[in-house]
C-alpha cells in the first residue's frame, strides 16, 4: 500500500469524534477611515515610507526623488522607466544589483499594512532581491482587515496572480535575531516606499 | 445556610491563624459555620507529584464529609480549585461537595456580597494574584485575556478601612511555588520566587497578601533566607482584622 | 530527585544576569502580544474560532488532505506523502539527486529539524545553507535552536561577530555591509558589533548563496485545501529569496498544517504573528501556488507520528498547534531555564507535550518543567490545554517506569496520612515537623527546600486549637 493510503487510512481510523466548522460571522475590527489607518500602519509599525500621489504627479519623478542615488531600476509596470525588466531578463540572477524595484500591488489591508503583491512578472525575484522597493497601491483597494482581504483575494480566483505566486507584503525586510534589535534589510528589501494612487 | 469550613493541611499545620481568621470572619457575617474534624487534605500534593490516584479514598472521604453543607469554604484558592476541577476526574463521578466548594474570596464576593466590613488595616499591601485563583477560579481577569478588568480580592480588600492595595508589575506572573515543582526544580522555582518578591517589594508595600498561603509560604521562605524585609499576611487575616 | 531539566536549568541559572536578559527578552514579546491582543475587540472570538477550525480540520483531515493534493496537483505542483522521517529524507534526497543539487538554501522549518534533514543531506554531500538569520548564526556555530521563532536569541552580538569573523563573513561581506549603511569604513561598526552591520554581512553572504544554489526549501505555516497553496510567513523574506532564484522549490509540511480555505486562513493569519512576535503581521505572508516558469514545485506532506497522535484521547489536541511560540514566551519556567534545558528540540509547554508524544523515554525529563500556572493555556491562539496535558503526563509517568522513586514514596506517605484522619490529627498534635506536612516540605527537609528557603515556623495546629476557637 502506498504511503498516502497508509496515512489516510490511519487518519480515518483514528478519528473518534468529529467537529463542525464554526460560524465565522462575528463582528470584526473596522475603521472609520480605512485609508487613513492603512497609511498609519504603513508608516509606523510596518516601517515603510508612503507618498500620496496627486493628480498630475509623474510617477517616474517621484521614484527618482525617493531614491536619487539609484543607478539600476527594475520594473515591468507600464509607464515606469526601468533599466531591467523581470519579464525579459534571462534569469533571476540578472536582477541582482537592482537598486530600486518598482512593483504593482493590489488589495491593501488597513489593520496591518499588508498589500497583495501578485507575481505578474516572470521573475518574482524583483520583489525580494532589490535593495529598495517602490510599491504602487491604489487607495480604492484598501479593505479593513484580513478577513475582507481574503474575501477579495478569493474573488480574484485564478486572477490573483499571473504566475501562481503572491505575497502579502507589509514593509521592508526585518529581523531582530541579533539580541532582539530591530534591523531593516535582512535578506530582502532594506526599505520600501508605497506610492498611494487614486 | 450551613457552611463547612475546610482548612487545608498546610494551613492547618503552618498557618492555623489563617483558619482562625476565616472562621471568625464567617461567623461575624452571621453565618452558620461548622468544622468537620475528620478532614485532611485536598489531594493536590499527590496529583501534582503524578500520583493523583493515590488520593482516591481521600477524595471520596472529602465528598462524604462535606456533602451535607450548602457551601464548603476554604481559605486557599489553589486547594478550592483543585477540589472543584480535579476531584470528579479522580473518582470518575460527579462530586457533590466539590461543586459546593469555594475559595473564601470567591464565596464572600459572589455569594455573601458584603457592602461593608468591620476590618481596619492601615497599611499598604501588595496583592499576590496567585495562578489558580486567577486562571482557574477567575478571582481576577487573567492578564493574558482580552476582557473587562476585574479583581474580586481587591474589591473585598477595599472594604477594609485604611488599607492601600497595590499590585506588582507583571500582575499575575507565577511566583514559582507549584507544590512539588519547588522541590523538583528548586533553582527555577527560587528564581521565579525572587523575581516575584522583587516586584512586590518595588511597590513599596509593607505586606504581601494573597488568597493562597502556599505562595506566601514560598516567598516568605525566600525572603527570610535573603533577609528581605517585607511581611506576609493572608487575605483572610486582613478581612478579619479587628475581630 | 532533580530531573535532567532541573539540572540543566541549575547550570543556566548560575549566570543571573543572563537569566534576567533571557527572561526580559521573552517577557517583552509577551507584552507586545498583549498590546496586539487588546487592539482587537474580537480577540477571544478569534482564538475560539481558531480552536474550532483546527478541531474540525483535524477530525476531517483525510478529506482535506485529498482536496489539498487534488488542487495542488491541478496547479502543477508535485505532491509526495511521507509516513515518517526516513521516508521524508529519502524523498528529498531523490528529488535533489534528480536535479543534481549541490547546494540548497533553506527557510526556517521546524519539520526539517524534527526529521534531521540537514544532517542527512550533508551526509549525502549536499551543502545546506540555512537562510533565516538566527538559524544561519546557529548553523555557523554548530548549535541547535533554543526557541522556535527566535532561535538564536541567546547568542550575544559579540559572539555573532566573533563567529562571523572566524567564518570569513566580515572580511568578505563586511565592506558591502558597511557601504549599504552609508559607511566607507567597517572598523567602527565592527568594534561595537553593530547588529545592523552584522545583519548586513549575513545579507550579502546569503545573497551569494541564493545566487548559486540549485534548490530552495521552505516549510509551510499553512496548506490551503481549497486552493492547493502553501503559505509561508517570514519577516526577513528569506523563504521568498530561497524560492526566487533556484528553479526547484521543495516545501515540507506537517499534515496538521492543512486548513480548509481562505476564511480559515484569515483567522490564522491574524493570530500567528500577533502571538509569535507581537506584530500585527509578518512582513511577508507568501502564497505558493504554482511552480515558477520552467521550474518545479514539490510539496511533501509529512506524517511522522501525527496520525497516531490523533488516536490519543488525552493529547490529540496538540495537533492544533501552529508553532507560534507564544506559550514559550509566556512560560515563566522557559524564560528562566531557556531552550537548551529541555531534551526535546521544541522547548516550553508545547515542547514538553510534543516531546512526550514523540519519545517518552527520551523526553520525560521535561515534564517537571511546569509550575502549572496555566498562563500558556490562556495565551495559546488555538487553545491547546497545555498545562492540563502536562498534569496528565505526570500521572502517566509511574506506568511508564519514569516516576521519581522519592516522589512515589512521599505520595505513599501522604496517602497513609490523608486517608486516616485519626492518624493525621494525632500527627499534627504530636509530631508536626516529622510527619504531618505535605511531603514537599518534610520529605525533603534537608535538601531542595532548604537550598533557597528557610523552614516555615510550626505552630499549634488548627485541628488542635479547634475546641478553643469554637468556644470563643
Amino acid at each position: 500500500m502506498s504511503s498516502k493510503n497508509e496515512i489516510l487510512g490511519r487518519l480515518r481510523k483514528n478519528v473518534r469524534e468529529t467537529y463542525d466548522m464554526p460560524d465565522l460571522g462575528f463582528e470584526k475590527l473596522t475603521f472609520a477611515d480605512p485609508v487613513a489607518e492603512y497609511i498609519k500602519q504603513t508608516t509606523t509599525t510596518a516601517g515603510a515610507k508612503l507618498i500620496e500621489v496627486k493628480e498630475g504627479d509623474d510617477i517616474n519623478e517621484l521614484i527618482r526623488q525617493a531614491y536619487p542615488n539609484a543607478k539600476v531600476i527594475s520594473s515591468n509596470v507600464p509607464g515606469v522607466k526601468a533599466d531591467r525588466n523581470p519579464d525579459t531578463v534571462e534569469c533571476a540572477q540578472d536582477l541582482d544589483g537592482t537598486d530600486v524595484g518598482v512593483i504593482q500591488g493590489s488589495i491593501a489591508c488597513a489593520e496591518n499594512a499588508c498589500v497583495w503583491v501578485p507575481m505578474d512578472m516572470k521573475q518574482k525575484a524583483i520583489c525580494f532581491i532589490s535593495e529598495f522597493l517602490v510599491l504602487i497601491v491604489s487607495r480604492k483597494n484598501v479593505v479593513n482587515n484580513m478577513h475582507e482581504a481574503y474575501k477579495e483575494l478569493e474573488k480574484l480566483g485564478d486572477n490573483s496572480s499571473k504566475y501562481g505566486f503572491g505575497t502579502w507584503m507589509s514593509g521592508p525586510s526585518k529581523t531582530a535575531d541579533i539580541e532582539q534589535s530591530l534591523v531593516y534589510g535582512a535578506q530582502a528589501a532594506c526599505g520600501l516606499t508605497v506610492l498611494l494612487t487614486d | 445556610m450551613k457552611i463547612g469550613l475546610f482548612v487545608p493541611c498546610y494551613v492547618d499545620a503552618l498557618y492555623p491563624e489563617v483558619g482562625v481568621a476565616t472562621y471568625k470572619l464567617l461567623k461575624s457575617l452571621g453565618l452558620d459555620v461548622e468544622y468537620p474534624e475528620k478532614q485532611t487534605c485536598c489531594g493536590q500534593p499527590m496529583g501534582n507529584a503524578g500520583f493523583q490516584q493515590k488520593s482516591e479514598k481521600l477524595v471520596e472521604d472529602y465528598d462524604k464529609l462535606f456533602a451535607p453543607y450548602d457551601y464548603v469554604v476554604a481559605p486557599s484558592a489553589s486547594c478550592a480549585s483543585y477540589i472543584k476541577f480535579f476531584h470528579p476526574g479522580i473518582v470518575k463521578h460527579e462530586c457533590e461537595a466539590a461543586k459546593k466548594t469555594m475559595d473564601l474570596v470567591e464565596f464572600l464576593h459572589d455569594v455573601i456580597k458584603p457592602t461593608s466590613l468591620k476590618a481596619k488595616f492601615p497599611h499598604t499591601v501588595s496583592l499576590h494574584n496567585s495562578c489558580h485563583g486567577v486562571r482557574e477560579l477567575g478571582l481576577s481577569s487573567p492578564s493574558e485575556r482580552v476582557m473587562p478588568r476585574f479583581n474580586k480580592i481587591k474589591d473585598l480588600l477595599q472594604l477594609v478601612e485604611g488599607i492601600k492595595v497595590v499590585e506588582p508589575e507583571r500582575v499575575d506572573e507565577c511566583c514559582g511555588f507549584g507544590g512539588m515543582f519547588s522541590i523538583e526544580e528548586p533553582d527555577v522555582s527560587a528564581r521565579m520566587g525572587r523575581d516575584k518578591l522583587a516586584r512586590h517589594c518595588a511597590t513599596g508595600a509593607e505586606f504581601i497578601t494573597g488568597p493562597d498561603s502556599s505562595c506566601l509560604m514560598h516567598m516568605q521562605g525566600l525572603a527570610k533566607k535573603d533577609g528581605t524585609p517585607i511581611k506576609f499576611i493572608h487575605v483572610a487575616q486582613i478581612l478579619a482584622s479587628g475581630l | 530527585m532533580s530531573t535532567l531539566h532541573a539540572k540543566k536549568a541549575e547550570a543556566f541559572l548560575q549566570n543571573q544576569d543572563k537569566v534576567t536578559r533571557h527572561d526580559q527578552t521573552f517577557w517583552s514579546v509577551r507584552a507586545k502580544r498583549d498590546i496586539q491582543a487588546n487592539e482587537l475587540p474580537e480577540w477571544e472570538q478569534l482564538r475560539e474560532s481558531a480552536s474550532q477550525i483546527k478541531k474540525h480540520t483535524i477530525t476531517h483531515l483525510a478529506d482535506y488532505l485529498e482536496e489539498f493534493e487534488r488542487n495542488a496537483t491541478k496547479n502543477g505542483a508535485i505532491v509526495h506523502w511521507a509516513n515518517d522521517a526516513k521516508e521524508y529524507n529519502e524523498i528529498v534526497l531523490e528529488i535533489m539527486r534528480k536535479h543534481n543539487v549541490k547546494k540548497v538554501v533553506k527557510g526556517k522549518s521546524m519539520l526539517t529539524e524534527e526529521c534531521h534533514l540537514n544532517e542527512n543531506l550533508i551526509k549525502n554531500g549536499i551543502d545546506v545553507v540555512e537562510t533565516d538569520l538566527g538559524e544561519r548564526i546557529l548553523q555557523l556555530m554548530n548549535l541547535p535552536p533554543s526557541h522556535i521563532i527566535m532561535p538564536a536569541i541567546h547568542i550575544t552580538r559579540e559572539q555573532v561577530k566573533e563567529n562571523f569573523g572566524e567564518k570569513g563573513l566580515l572580511e568578505k561581506n563586511g565592506p558591502q555591509g558597511a557601504k549599504s549603511m552609508g559607511y566607507d569604513d567597517k572598523s567602527e561598526l565592527e568594534a561595537k558589533a553593530d547588529p545592523t552591520y552584522l545583519t548586513r554581512c549575513a545579507r550579502y553572504h546569503l545573497r551569494d548563496n541564493f545566487m548559486t544554489a540549485e534548490c530552495g526549501m521552505t516549510g509551510a505555516n499553512f496548506g490551503v485545501a481549497s486552493t492547493g497553496e502553501i503559505v509561508v510567513c517570514t519577516n526577513e523574506g528569506n523563504a521568498d529569496m530561497s524560492t526566487s532564484v533556484p528553479k526547484l522549490h521543495i516545501a515540507s509540511i506537517g499534515l496538521e498544517k492543512v486548513i480548509p480555505n481562505y476564511d480559515a486562513l484569515g483567522v490564522f493569519q491574524r493570530l500567528l504573528a500577533r502571538h509569535g512576535t507581537g506584530q500585527a503581521t509578518t512582513v511577508y505572508t507568501s502564497h505558493f501556488k504554482k511552480p515558477r516558469p520552467t521550474g518545479e514545485f514539490h510539496i511533501i506532506l509529512v506524517d511522522n507520528g501525527r496520525s497516531s497522535i490523533l488516536a490519543n484521547e488525552e493529547h490529540w489536541q496538540t495537533l492544533k498547534c501552529m508553532r507560534c511560540g507564544g506559550c514559550m514566551n509566556t512560560c515563566p519556567v522557559y524564560r528562566r531555564s531557556m531552550g537548551y534545558s529541555y531534551t526535546y528540540f521544541i522547548p516550553g509547554p508545547i515542547g514538553i507535550n510534543l516531546g512526550m508524544l514523540k519519545d517518552k523515554d527520551a523526553n520525560y525529563h521535561n515534564v517537571s518543567a511546569c509550575s502549572l500556572c496555566c498562563s500558556c493555556d490562556n495565551v495559546c491562539p488555538v487553545k491547546v490545554d497545555l498545562s492540563t496535558q502536562i498534569y496528565k503526563w505526570r500521572q502517566e509517568l509511574d506506568d511508564m517506569g519514569h516516576a521519581d522513586p522519592m516522589k512515589k514514596m512521599m505520595s505513599n506517605g501522604m496517602k497513609l496520612m490523608f486517608d486516616n484522619p485519626g492518624l493525621f490529627t494525632t500527627a499534627l498534635k504530636f509530631a508536626p515537623l516529622a510527619n504531618a506536612l505535605p511531603s514537599f516540605i518534610t520529605g525533603v527537609k534537608l535538601n531542595a527546600w532548604c537550598k533557597h528557603h528557610t523552614m516555615p515556623e510550626f505552630k499549634k495546629s488548627f485541628h488542635s486549637q479547634w475546641k478553643n476557637i469554637k468556644k470563643d
